[in-house]
């Protein structure tokens, strides 16, 4: 065993039980366990009544007898008493009379009955030189400790120091691993409670995107059609770690339960802030804003507990109105009455931006805040896109902005916008060859308008062609022309093309075209339908009898699946892709 | 806008967008050409099938007579519509770079 040079040559009676304790130390991983082992060597090898193994608290520079894990530990200053001054000087200290020495501190002795005559104190210095306790040893068999136990005591005061800091170093990272494995289940509570898909609510687009910091933070959101309408939450939790994640987890819970118990909004907000209020530690709030939204009517009504500003973007003036919360932050102390809530009307292309701080708060490297600012440009630039697409534009702002700073906190953006009128363009074109100008017109204006993807307008507008050139074939002289209507899609464009007093001609049905026929049997005419297929993502047709009427509609997105109807043929050669 | 024209040297320059109405302007111009021609499609944006119709049928007529039409500078939304109706194999093409 490589030991520190003692002080005389030890014999092998003398190094055995040394040995021992060394060979027990490095098996165990408990510090509890340890602090015992190295006590009861002590007392073994130098023939002595007690040890007390003392450990160095260097957060407070304090010296704790027993485990440091032990909250009701007896803790002393590491300047005071012998064993004090043993940490101080890092020095063997052997006092035969204890009650003579003026450094002694009786208190321990009046406390436990006890009556300590002599004692050995040693500095325990770890094999980096760092001071991880002092060990005392008191009243030997002989009546006081000679050189002899001074040499064998400081041989195994070396061995101690090292396995008692592995231990503490041990204790140290199982307790980080539990405290990361515990935010880890909180974090995934929290992110368990959030909608994984967007409700379908007609004539609005509603978005909610989440985008966690780390295992910190405490955000939220739902988006939940209950009876009353769209509940709609954004929620986030004052602090960091498993505290806010779990809080609002918590209330999500809380707000879902009693919508759908059939609570009316100011009496669920009231109630689950009341609730929270006597749950929670008194420092914790969470800043919220829960609304109800009835789609029928366009109002939202809502409640507001520290989360604003609330952002509305109204289409009619391009500009965004700024809302105040309606009352202090939820949970932070009892609703003296419920109160009405407050409302918002939404007009055709308005949208309502909830946004938690982690967006606004988001810093760049020079600790500038995002702020409210950039989101008010950011609407005014976007607001025709899809609301999936305007959150990723958003979040591409503040990332953009924070030039790799790291995100602090949680982000959080819920998104909900009143869909322009459908349709968003429509006209009627004459029944001729001599309108595809127009057409192409309409669809590059609209394509302009509604900031529909360019790489689209070709697919797009060579389906329209194909559809509208063979109403014009096979169409009755219709007096009516044919009418178009282009709505905006997430990604993309949705066409339906109109024609009025027609047989039923199923264009669906028509089979495709051999288009691996040798050229003298092919014949110009019969590709259309085929090709329009593998343009557009979806093709659909519709024959309404009473009407006399077809309705043919496809849809073309970037994300979509084109040439559904069939796998596109591959060359043989010529084309390089 | 469609236009259709020679080159002093003999190809044939495409411009704009081939739709079905345009197909009879295009056809009118193809009918008159003989033996294995080119047509520069550097400038044709767009083409229906109206368009491809046109392009069949000039093939048809000029192979009967050993001739051919040859395509250059073909965009990629023409490429798909080729690729898609096996005109691929059909005609030499030679893509826009």
């Amino acid at each position: 065993m490589g030991a520190a040079t003692p002080i005389r040559d030890l014999s092998a009676r003398d190094l055995e039980p040394i040995l021992a304790v060394a060979r027990k130390l490095a098996v165990s991983f408990d510090l509890d366990t340890m602090l015992g082992e190295v006590a009861s060597a002590a007392r073994q090898v130098l023939e002595a009544d007690r040890v007390s193994v003392w450990l160095h608290d260097a957060a407070t520079d304090e010296l704790v007898l027993g485990s440091s894990s032990d909250l009701g530990a007896v803790r002393v200053p590491a300047s005071m008493g012998l064993v004090g001054s043993c940490a101080r000087n890092r020095r063997l200290i052997n006092v035969p009379d204890c009650y003579a020495d003026e450094r002694f501190d009786p208190s321990m002795d009046r406390r436990t009955g006890y009556r300590t005559r002599c004692m050995l104190s040693l500095p325990l210095i770890d094999h980096k030189d760092e001071l991880v306790g002092v060990i005392e040893v008191l009243n030997p068999a002989s009546g006081a400790f000679d050189e002899d136990d001074e040499a064998l005591a400081t041989v195994l005061a070396a061995q101690c120091a090292v396995a008692l800091q592995r231990g503490r170093m041990m204790e140290a990272v199982i307790e980080g691993e539990r405290m990361r494995q515990e935010l880890e289940i909180a974090r995934s509570v929290q992110l368990g409670t959030l909608p994984t898909t967007m409700p379908a609510v007609p004539g609005y687009d509603v978005y909610g995107r989440f985008e966690p910091a780390g295992l910190t933070g405490g955000d939220t959101f739902d988006l939940q059609v209950v009876d009353q309408g769209l509940l709609v939450v954004l929620g986030d939790a004052t602090g960091h770690g498993m505290g806010p994640a779990l809080t609002v987890a918590q209330m999500q819970a809380m707000l879902r339960m009693a919508f759908r118990l059939g609570a009316d909004l100011d009496t669920a907000f009231a109630q689950v802030n009341n609730l929270l209020a006597e749950m929670l530690p008194a420092d914790r709030f969470i800043c919220a804003f829960i609304g109800l939204l009835d789609p029928g009517t366009h109002r939202i009504r809502f409640h507001s507990g520290g989360h604003g500003p609330i952002l509305v973007f109204r289409a009619s003036t391009g500009e965004c109105e700024v809302h105040l919360p309606t009352s202090f932050p939820v949970a932070a102390m009892p609703l003296p009455a419920s109160r009405a809530a407050a409302t918002l009307d939404f007009a055709p292309g308005d949208i309502l931006v909830l946004i938690s701080d982690g967006l606004t708060e988001y810093c760049d490297p020079g600790g500038e805040e995002y702020g409210h600012t950039r989101i008010h440009q950011v609407l005014r630039q976007h607001h025709v896109k899809t609301m999936a697409e305007l959150a990723d534009v958003l979040l591409e702002s503040v990332r953009a902005f924070g030039r790799g700073a790291p995100q602090e906190d949680d982000v959080t953006a819920v998104l909900i916008k009143r869909e322009s009128e459908r349709p968003l363009a429509a006209s009627s074109f004459a029944r001729s060859l001599d309108s595809l100008e127009a057409i192409f017109g309409f669809i590059g204006t609209m394509f302009a308008s509604y900031g529909v993807d360019a790489s689209l307008r070709q697919p797009v507008e060579f389906a329209v062609e194909e559809l509208f050139t063979n109403m014009v074939k096979y169409g009755k002289a219709s007096e009516a022309g044919v009418r178009l209507t282009l709505v905006r899609i997430p990604g993309g464009v949705e066409a339906t093309l109109i024609d009025h007093d027609t047989e039923p001609f199923d264009i669906t049905q028509v089979p495709d075209a051999n288009v691996d026929l040798p050229i003298e049997q092919r014949e110009p005419g019969g590709l259309g339908i085929h090709l329009v297929r593998r343009m557009v993502d979806s093709l659909e047709y519709e024959y309404r009898e009473e009407l006399r009427q077809t309705r043919i509609t496809f849809r073309k997105t970037l994300t979509g699946a084109s040439g559904s109807g069939g796998a596109p043929k591959t060359g043989d050669g010529h084309v390089h892709d | 806008m469609f236009t259709i024209e020679n080159r002093p040297d003999g190809v044939v320059v495409l411009a704009g967008r081939l739709d079905s109405a345009q197909a009879s302007n295009a056809q009118s111009f193809l009918d008159r050409l003989q033996g294995a021609v080119t047509l520069d499609c550097r400038g044709l944006e767009y083409i229906s099938s109206a368009g491809l119709g046109v392009l069949l049928k000039t093939q048809k007529r000029l192979m009967a007579s050993a001739g051919k039409l040859r395509l250059v500078g073909v965009n990629r939304h023409l490429r798909d519509i080729f690729r898609y109706s096996g005109f691929d194999q059909i005609f030499e093409i030679e893509p826009l770079e």
